[in-house]
């Protein structure tokens, strides 16, 4: 029974199927509102899935200068990653899988996908690619340290007054606390660390002004250059579960709570409520900016998104 | 199932790549305006790669010109199939203007079949989007005959 309830988790909710069909939806939802702000009307909401099955149909080319086996398999590491930070993200009441430090394995896990793209451009053997993989290290270089100290912050202000002043990192805590004295974002010390975050998940999904690893109009889309056919639809697909976990991640982290009780509407809260965050984070800074350049990106994620969440571990240190 | 919804999916999201063989930018003007907001072919499912691997469309502007030949049909050879090859302007299709030049190699069929021409010099937005309709009926007849 419990072998058939975890698999039950890990292939239909809250792992692949359901994050499959919600961030291909989600990514669906960012390309038809960035349509209507430039004012077009913008493909279907669908789009994504027939963007997927296409590839599924289309040749998949190795280049001979790969290694074949790398090339292949990079996009399905990336998935299995995802897929397991899936089952750690609760959604209000309900979680598939709760430890007691589960921000640090999702950390960990999160990096996974970005290595795995690494991999994959590596393997592939093409200039474009490497070019792609060195800025993917630099995007990784600029969000790991504000989105660390941003998750320090939450697991401070909730061990102060869940755990004794000890940081907490466990996010079934977190959405205890929040259920107890309302949502994270109430908290004016933590709004700093709520822009910081919300900074973070474009470059997390790789979209613009932050997409320097895999600008098309520039790189030929990097590291994805040389791929075709299906493991270029795992990784389109990996693209669009990473949205959809990076806005979950901040539904949970700070607009998560009691909930109502009802499972269905809970999730359903969730999803909206990550829609909304899309919206805000990902489609309005991509209809309004243009891409920035690589050094320009190292700088700005250095300085504002870090110092917005240093001023908030500091308001939170100090007991605010 | 799973057959039905590829080939639905192959109408609904091609994308295309855009190789200019020696154009004089007319038409490469053109092809962009396709896609600003007053043509909108996103909202058909088009989409302009970076790279020949992803495409499903190739648009060729320009005559073949001898600096051109070779990476025009290497960039082809990288397209995955099913692929389409669309020539947009009157050079592909006849070297234009361009005709009796000394760098120039001849029409683009010389070298590959072409599936569907857009005359014009350059084509109005219009003109290209009606082609990439036609593209698509020939993508999809071409996916069928792949299985
Ligand atoms: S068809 Fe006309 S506009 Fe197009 S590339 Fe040739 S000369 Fe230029």
């Amino acid at each position: 029974m419990v072998v058939l309830s975890y698999l039950f988790y890990v292939l239909v909710f809250p792992g692949l199927l359901f994050s499959t069909i919600v961030g291909l939806i989600l990514s669906g939802i960012d390309r038809k509102v960035v349509a209507r702000m430039q004012k077009r009307i913008g493909p279907p909401i669908i789009q994504p899935f027939y963007d997927f099955f296409k590839l599924l149909g289309k040749e998949t080319i190795v280049p001979r200068t790969a290694s074949r086996k790398t090339f292949l398999y990079a996009p399905v590491i990336g998935l299995l990653a995802l897929v397991t930070v899936a089952l750690f993200i609760p959604m209000f009441k309900f979680t598939a899988i709760s430890t007691v430090a589960d921000i640090i394995v999702i950390i960990y896990l999160l990096t996974i996908p970005a290595v795995a793209l690494i991999i994959g451009g590596a393997a592939s053997g093409s200039p474009y690619a490497g070019v792609g993989i060195s800025r993917e290290m630099v995007a990784i270089i600029s969000y790991e340290l504000p989105l660390v100290i941003v998750l320090l912050t939450i697991g401070k202000k909730v061990g102060m007054a869940l755990n004794n002043g000890a940081i907490t990192f466990s996010l079934s805590q977190i959405v205890n606390y929040q259920a107890q004295y309302g949502p994270m974002i109430t908290k004016w010390s933590l709004i700093p660390a709520a822009i910081a975050l919300l900074l973070i998940i474009p470059i997390k999904v790789g979209s613009v002004p932050f997409d320097i690893a895999e600008a098309e109009t520039e790189i030929c889309e990097g590291p994805l250059v040389e791929y075709s056919g299906v493991p270029l639809a795992i990784f389109k697909l990996n693209h669009a579960i990473k949205m959809f976990i990076m806005t979950s991640l901040f539904v949970t982290l700070f607009l998560s709570g009691k909930g109502t009780g009802i499972l269905i509407v809970d999730i359903l809260l969730q999803v909206i409520l990550s829609a909304i965050v899309v919206i805000v984070s990902i489609s309005t800074l991509k209809a309004i900016t243009a891409r920035l350049k690589v050094e320009q990106v190292l700088k700005f994620f250095w300085t504002y998104p870090t110092a917005l969440a240093l001023l908030s571990l500091i308001l939170v240190w100090m007991g605010f | 199932m799973l057959k039905e919804l590829i080939a639905k999916s192959f109408e609904k999201s091609p994308w295309l790549f855009h190789l200019n063989t020696g154009s004089c930018n007319g038409c490469d003007i053109e092809i962009v305006s396709v896609i600003t907001p007053r043509y909108d072919a996103e909202r058909m499912g088009f989409k302009l790669t970076g790279t020949p691997r992803h495409a499903d469309i190739v648009l060729v502007t320009g005559p073949i010109t001898s600096q051109s030949k070779d990476r025009l049909i290497r960039t082809l050879a990288q397209v995955p199939d099913p692929k389409v090859v669309v020539a947009i302007g009157s050079c592909p299709r006849s070297t234009n203007v361009f005709n009796g030049s000394y760098s120039v190699e001849g029409p683009l069929d010389k070298y590959v079949p072409i599936d569907v021409s857009v005359a014009g010099c350059p084509p109005k937005p219009e003109a290209i989007i009606d082609g990439l309709a036609k593209a698509i009926e020939i993508l999809k007849e071409k996916r069928r005959a792949m299985k």
